[in-house]
């Protein structure tokens, strides 16, 4: 008992003993109310929710009327779980960043690689995340929604995503990197 | 799914990317770098875990699939090459970047979660002109590889975690990982 203890306790665990957990979770999604995990889903429901609301005729068309109905989505709902859960998590290792100095540009790594400046991390960051989230529309899905949801049921399209993924990754770590790769 | 399940579901979702250091920057971008392997171990791992629980359970006749995620071979691959992009530049994705705004890390609440939804908007408007063409082509729909390539599901998933064993092994033993840290 007490080693479960210090062991919920570490900051990092081995990615096995994680993955193990994140595996169940899989299941307990299908078992429990027959649906897969996602996130980058709950972003366009809540992006058409907003865009609704700040100009109603823009965001009238297709996508946003059948494909993806805006609102408050069990997909919102889930990612507002894992928020949660990263609180959680990093507050059972003391590691929380709410109000600390460093939460603004908050890896070491990226500090001696790219400098201490917060507006460089967040301007690379935000151009990143944009990337993502349409990527993740055009694959149909993200690491959670399709490699790992489509993975586990073994949908080719998880595979050949995964593929992709680290084809481009390596490739645009390369180039950022340069010779500190 | 209702909203308490969603909610619980997420909780432990989080919980094991910020548990298997899926949360930092680091960790994300130097898989791609070679000298730190841990999101393809824990990838793998929660893929085999879940396809063996999964199909054993289907086997029981104890549960039912749902959709499967469709295969489009374009834009599954296409996804996936912009998807790596910005990963490697930002060091997260959905799913981690929410889990670490909910550890208080400015850096994934304000340019991560704004540029989600800046991406989703930008999506949204365009995709009339980029997703039905994208998506048509080698279009396989709702499929599995053990129905596509008319396979036994317990050797597919036996193999699958053969071959997730074996890369355990060459990432812990055969000195795959790269030592590099900066």
């Amino acid at each position: 008992m007490k080693f479960i203890l210090n062991y919920i306790r570490k900051e990092v665990w081995s990615p096995y003993v994680a993955g193990i957990l994140l595996g169940l979770v899989g299941i307990a999604a299908v078992w429990i109310s027959n649906s897969l995990l996602g996130a980058s889903g709950a972003f366009e429901d809540l992006a058409g929710l907003i865009g609704r609301a700040a100009a109603p005729k823009l965001f009238d068309n297709m996508y946003f009327n059948f494909i993806m109905p805006p609102g408050i989505t069990t997909s919102v709902i889930l990612v507002l779980g894992i928020f949660f859960g990263g609180m959680i998590g990093a507050a059972t290792s003391g590691t929380l960043k709410w109000g600390k100095k460093d939460s603004a540009n908050s890896d070491e790594q990226w500090k001696r690689v790219f400098g201490n400046q917060t507006w460089k991390r967040w301007g690379i960051a935000f151009i990143g995340a944009i990337i993502l989230e349409y990527a993740a529309g055009i694959a149909g899905g993200c690491t959670s929604g399709l490699a790992i949801s489509g993975g586990m049921l073994l949908a080719p399209s998880a595979f050949l995503f995964i593929a992709g993924m680290f084809a481009s990754g390596i490739v645009t770590a390369l180039i950022i990197y340069r010779n500190r790769y | 799914m209702n909203f308490i399940v969603a909610l619980i579901l997420g909780i432990f979702f989080g919980f094991s990317l910020n548990k298997a250091g899926l949360t930092k920057y680091n960790k994300i971008v130097n898989v791609f770098r070679f000298t730190d392997m841990a999101v393809l171990q824990f990838m793998m791992t929660a893929l085999v875990v879940a396809m063996s629980g999964l199909f054993a359970l289907r086997g029981l006749g104890l549960i039912t699939f749902p959709t499967v995620p469709a295969t489009y071979v374009v834009g599954n691959i296409v996804g996936g090459l912009i998807f790596g992009v910005g990963m490697a530049m930002s060091g997260y994705c959905p799913g981690t970047c929410a889990a670490g705004a909910g550890e208080g890390k400015l850096d994934y609440i304000f340019p991560g979660l704004l540029g989600f939804l800046t991406g989703a908007v930008i999506y949204g408007l365009t995709y009339q002109q980029v997703f039905p063409a994208i998506s048509a082509i080698a279009n396989y729909g709702s499929t599995t590889i053990p129905d596509l390539w008319n396979l036994s599901p317990l050797l597919t998933v036996v193999f699958f975690a053969l071959m997730s064993f074996m890369l355990f092994y060459l990432i812990d033993r055969a000195g795959w990982q790269r030592k590099g840290n900066l």
